[in-house]
């Protein structure tokens, strides 16, 4: 403590000095010292998806000499955005999924792209129909943009053709409707003699387990109709929770329990039940492909359209994305803007690898489709995965689903995922599961709409009619 | 309390043994977890000593894990036909008997044979090491402690452990930035806290002024405001001064006080005799030179506690940091050692326990090197209520 | 007031204006704002909005507030009075005459001053279902009566117990109290106490425990402030048991959703600080009226 005894000015000096230093560097640069704009790219891959996504961004740094993009891997990023945000110190471009998006929007946390868009010369209607409108409407919300695609992901109908085969069923055939699917399914499933326990299943609605909610856009009904939560309400949904509740009772819950209680949840390891062959069909997304390379490389499968299940549409499909976002707040909105700009437009005469750019690029090097409308030829033809067409004729379709927008789909989707374990374990009715689901989301949402109208986001809500 | 009886002393005497082992045994546990290879952390029954296994494996002596042993008798056979055709397999006396065709045996294999695999790093991306049977007399083995586990970790300490891709290699968070973030916030809170907590008790102990008792009544009754009260508006102060990001929020508070160590300042302040004050006051001293050159060389033990718990807490602190920090290149070591064991994938537990070691033994050191003012210091406030 | 009056208000405010600005800024203001945010509906990207008390009556019907209330109060009543009388004891038995007592206490302290990350770290490893420590012991000694360790971490009935356990191994820090109050116990009541024949347990109850009670209450009160606002151990062990998903639930079955952990995942990831803020009024009620409980019981049973 002699220090103390022998402080003089020069030490006070000394310590403010230090202090000074301190603050002053205490926050990180974006705007470099090189000249050039930094713009701050968080996103959430690490593996081969960061992978071609750097490669996307050193060909876009390398194309002009104003802007250059960092790319930070950032583990649970809609949490980190999310206050980031509310911080005041957000990254320029975040890579959310497209279920943010709603939310974000709802809480003031991103920046519409709208003016951007505008002052490239484009309206935004012109920019939407480069898309296939499924990621149209992704990108888009309460009429303003909000996002660009950084890869988008449809899901198809996937079947193992070894296990066609052994079943004495056509590998090139997948089942067309319900019927077909039902009747597949019993041919497709095995038990072992001795202790009755199963081996083998065909199709199991609860594989992969991450969209229960789209089996009810499947059969033709939806969870939410853009004023109101319908789980409860839309037969269809009923319907649909009939049917699950039907093929456990078919193979026994408890078998089934005992059967998935080794891939639960797992189809992307290398404990997957499609991979394994213990599930003979299963719906799962232009992304499969890769992990069956990493996984299974000799996998005999197949992709093709979604069986019937609600009458007339026989060109069902889901799509998903990851998305580019700027946060509000963002330190160099014009610079993200570019980015995302380059980052979802593509060279549409590409003759060959080198030419690829853009949201091709990293779609190539991803191994999925493209979101926009057009292709270039290269992509078209040499494109890796063995079932290419069939997801792009699943992005065009009309009847192409994605996730409701709604600002909380978190929560809706952790009480239809709960609704549907308890139909699936048969520990409720389907009716009983629906309509505690339906009583709680109404509750939420009625809190929601009225946060929304204290903030005058929306306009003063009129009751819905009590039927 | 004397002890009387052999029979007390002897009661008393297990009962200490009994519990300081219950306490010492997860410290040993952390450290023996922390010098092991990854396989032997998950062995039931645990490993208490890391060991290393040798054998031969084709000619060369190598170090080799071991798997399991063999129950039954058999031998290591060489596929003639098949889909695995060219491959080595074990095949039990019962599958010998009846495979065909027939496949070449190599050697044979007896009921308690280890299967070991060779032990290869895994970076070098060796997908099919060689492995073998061998028997119990052919393993030699030898204590290693795998001191490699430490810089090991705390390399990956910025999560990089996960990836293959080596995209992060760009943006590798060292070690020490890490240890340096704990350090400027510990360093310079231990510094506001005593400067600034050390003048406001002086104002509140040794100045007699209209207003400071109740102004102090004040001052204790803030202590009972839970943080959580305090959590959102503060926050909301800090993006204001466009604080949040930064680690000012950490430390720059310490500089206004608190009033934890106000009162313990003051009651250490009440008891330094007046007479020392008044006589400097009737040489014609101000206050601040009295406070300057007078008391505070006399402070030297309260200083020196307050300094000590401050930078304990600091060290400690978790949700400050999780609160206003998002940027791993800010990370204090609390909160780097928590996202670094959520990294996808099964847990690392050497690597973890490792890390952990490196976050508690500054701690462990400051207190042997001051364990008067620790313990001293918690007397103190835990008497004084 | 006379010059001489002044002129020490002017000293005083003086020396006192660090803490001035610390007080107003860091705390009064805070306190203030968060009672006004409470009746609003307010997110920090948007201004807030008057709500009246829509935010106390959602809370009262919130299952979650009840869940994370009852879970907080569950392990407040259990880890309280047993670090307690854990620390008591340690304390006693350091108190008697005996050797390698420096060691002894060195060795129960340490553990309080690991960082709390290390320190969760580290249970969740002694704590693991498979390969942990703990079950490594019991499990011998529970498959002799066909029964098995649980799963800890990983098992809702048990989650709460292992963090009560690992609170325990952290009371060295109350012992160090307790053992520097029982050496301030003046000898000459041991003496007179034994002079009229009180030996044990009679000399504990009516000698050792009124002395040190003061220093009790005082650290009884401390502990169940801290434990009421249990967050760190909670935070890091629920996820990184429990699949590591990020969605701070209080995985397993909720069991671990305690209530600032509750309140900071309101505030900060569903960005309602407003209902943060009225949780967080709640809690301070809460603790108000311990402490002046707390404070009134011991003032009727401090006796010397």
């Amino acid at each position: 403590m002699r220090f103390l005894s022998a402080l003089t000015p020069r030490w006070f000096c000394g310590a403010l000095l230090l202090l000074t230093a301190a603050v002053s560097h205490a926050r990180a640069d974006v705007v470099g010292r090189d000249g050039k704009i930094h713009v701050t790219y968080w996103e959430k891959w690490v593996s081969f998806e960061g992978v071609a996504m750097q490669t996307v961004i050193d060909a876009f740094n390398a194309s002009q000499d104003r802007i250059v993009v960092d790319y930070f891997p950032v583990s649970q990023i809609d949490h980190k955005t999310l206050i980031a945000t509310a911080g005041g110190d957000p990254p320029d471009v975040a890579g959310l999924w497209v279920q943010n998006i709603a939310t974000f929007a709802d809480a003031e946390a991103l920046w519409p792209l709208d003016e951007f868009i505008q002052s490239d010369g484009m309206t935004t209607e012109a920019w939407l129909a480069r898309y296939y409108p499924i990621f149209a409407k992704i990108c888009s919300y309460r009429g303003h943009v909000y996002a660009g695609i950084s890869t988008p992901a449809v899901i198809a109908f996937n079947w193992n053709r070894t296990l066609f085969r052994e079943a004495g069923l056509d590998p090139d055939r997948p089942p067309r409707n319900l019927a077909e699917l039902e009747e597949f399914s019993r041919k497709l499933t095995k038990r072992n003699p001795k202790t009755g326990a199963l081996t083998q299943v065909g199709f199991l609605p609860q594989e992969p387990g991450w969209w229960p909610w789209i089996f009810a856009d499947w059969f033709g009904g939806e969870l939410f109709d853009g004023h109101a939560i319908t789980c409860g309400t839309d037969p269809h949904v009923l319907a649909m929770m009939k049917w699950v509740a039907g093929v456990s009772k078919t193979y026994g819950a408890d078998d089934l329990q005992t059967f998935a209680s080794g891939f639960s949840g797992q189809l992307l390891s290398a404990q997957s039940s499609f991979m394994n062959g213990k599930v003979a069909m299963v719906f799962a997304g232009v992304w499969m492909d890769n992990y069956i390379h990493q996984y299974k490389p000799g996998l005999d499968y197949a992709a093709g359209p979604w069986p019937e299940a609600a009458p007339g549409i026989t060109d069902f499909a889901m799509a998903e994305s990851d998305v580019l976002t700027i946060p509000r707040g963002a330190k160099n909105p014009h610079a993200a803007w570019e980015f995302i700009k380059y980052a979802n437009t593509a060279n549409l005469h590409a003759q060959s690898r080198e030419q690829l750019q853009g949201i091709e690029l990293t779609c190539f090097l991803q191994d999925k489709t493209s979101p926009l409308r057009e292709w270039s030829p290269y992509f078209t033809q040499h494109h890796p995965h063995p079932f290419i067409k069939v997801f792009r004729a699943l992005s065009a379709s009309p009847h192409a689903v994605c996730v409701p927008q709604m600002g909380i789909w978190q929560e809706y989707h952790r009480e239809f995922t709960a609704a549907f374990e308890d139909v699936r374990l048969l520990h409720k009715t389907p009716e009983q599961a629906l309509q505690y689901c339906q009583a709680r989301m109404s509750a939420s949402w009625s809190q929601y709409l009225l946060s929304l109208e204290r903030h005058h986001q929306i306009s003063p809500q009129v009751p819905a009619p009590t039927p | 309390m004397p002890l009387r009886s052999p029979a007390a002393r002897f009661i008393i005497y297990s009962l200490l043994v009994g519990a300081s082992v219950l306490f010492v045994i997860p410290f040993v546990w952390l450290l023996a977890t922390s010098v092991k290879p990854l396989e032997q952390t998950m062995t039931i029954p645990p490993t208490w000593i890391p060991r290393a296994y040798f054998t031969e494996l084709a000619g060369r002596r190598v170090e080799v894990t071991l798997d399991f042993k063999q129950t039954l008798s058999g031998a290591v056979v060489k596929l003639a036909s098949g889909e695995h055709a060219g491959e080595t397999a074990f095949f039990s006396d019962a599958q010998l008997a009846t495979a065909q065709p027939a496949p070449t045996t190599l050697y044979r294999v007896q009921p308690g044979w280890w299967h070991v695999t060779e032990k290869v790093d895994r970076r070098s991306g060796e997908q099919h090491p060689a492995w073998a049977f061998v028997p119990d007399s052919a393993v030699h083995t030898r204590i290693v402690f795998r001191w490699e586990n430490y810089p090991d970790a705390l390399s990956r300490l910025d999560g990089s452990g996960d990836d293959r891709a080596g995209i992060m290699s760009r943006h590798h968070v060292s070690f020490w930035r890490f240890l340096g973030n704990s350090l400027i916030i510990c360093v310079f809170g231990v510094c506001g806290t005593v400067i600034s907590n050390a003048i406001v008790a002086y104002g509140f102990a040794r100045v007699r002024w209209r207003g400071r008792d109740a102004f102090f009544a004040i001052t204790l009754a803030t202590m009972m405001v839970p943080f959580p009260v305090l959590m959102v508006p503060l926050y909301s102060v800090f993006k204001t001064l466009g604080w949040i990001g930064t680690l000012l929020p950490l430390w720059a508070p310490s500089f206004f006080g608190s009033a934890f160590n106000i009162f313990l300042m003051r009651q250490f302040f009440i008891g330094i005799p007046e007479e020392l004050s008044e006589a400097a006051r009737i040489d014609g001293c101000s206050e601040w030179r009295i406070f300057w050159r007078i008391i505070l060389p006399l402070s030297k033990p309260v200083l020196a506690t307050v300094a000590l718990f401050h930078f304990l807490y600091a060290w400690n602190d978790f949700m400050g940091p999780l609160l206003y920090l998002t940027r791993k290149e800010t990370f204090p070591l609390s909160l780097a050692l928590q996202s670094f064991q959520s990294q996808v994938g099964g847990v690392e537990w050497h690597h973890l326990m490792a890390a952990s070691a490196v976050t508690t033994l500054p701690v462990i050191l400051l207190f042997f090197f001051a364990q008067k003012t620790f313990i001293r210091g918690i007397a103190t406030t835990g008497s004084k209520s | 007031m006379s010059p001489r009056e002044r002129s020490n208000v002017f000293t005083g405010l003086g020396f006192t204006s660090l803490w001035i600005v610390g007080l107003s800024v860091f705390t009064a203001y805070p306190v203030f704002a968060s009672l006004y945010y409470s009746f609003c509906d307010y997110s920090i990207l948007k201004s807030a909005a008057w709500c009246g008390l829509d935010n106390y009556k959602e809370l009262f019907q919130d299952d979650l507030f009840w869940k994370s209330l009852s879970n907080t109060l569950f392990f407040t009543v259990l880890s309280v009075p047993l670090g307690t009388v854990v620390a008591l004891a340690l304390a006693m038995l350091l108190n008697c005459e005996v050797r390698g007592k420096p060691i002894f206490r060195v060795l129960f302290y340490l553990p309080s001053i690991v960082p709390m990350v290390a320190s969760s770290m580290l249970w969740l490893w002694i704590f693991n279902g498979e390969y942990g420590l703990l079950n490594a012991g019991l499990n011998p000694i529970l498959h002799l009566f066909g029964k098995s360790a649980p799963a800890w971490l990983t098992d809702p009935t048990w989650a709460k117990p292992a963090l009560i356990l690992m609170s325990l191994w952290g009371t060295g820090n109350a012992m160090v109290i307790y053992l520097a109050g029982l050496q301030n116990v003046p000898k000459e009541l041991y003496e007179a106490a034994e002079i009229d024949g009180a030996r044990g347990w009679r000399r504990f109850w009516h000698v050792t425990l009124p002395m040190l009670s003061p220093v009790v209450y005082f650290n009884v009160l401390m502990g169940m402030i801290a434990a009421l606002q249990i967050f760190t151990q909670a935070f890091i062990i629920s996820d990184a048991a429990n699949g590591a998903t990020g969605t701070f639930d209080g995985a397993p079955g909720r069991s671990l959703l305690f209530y600032t952990i509750y309140l900071f995942t309101t505030a900060f990831h569903d960005l309602r600080m407003g209902y943060a803020s009225a949780m967080a009024y709640v809690l301070f009620i809460i603790i108000a009226a311990l402490s002046w409980l707390a404070t009134y019981l011991s003032r009727n049973r401090m006796d010397y």
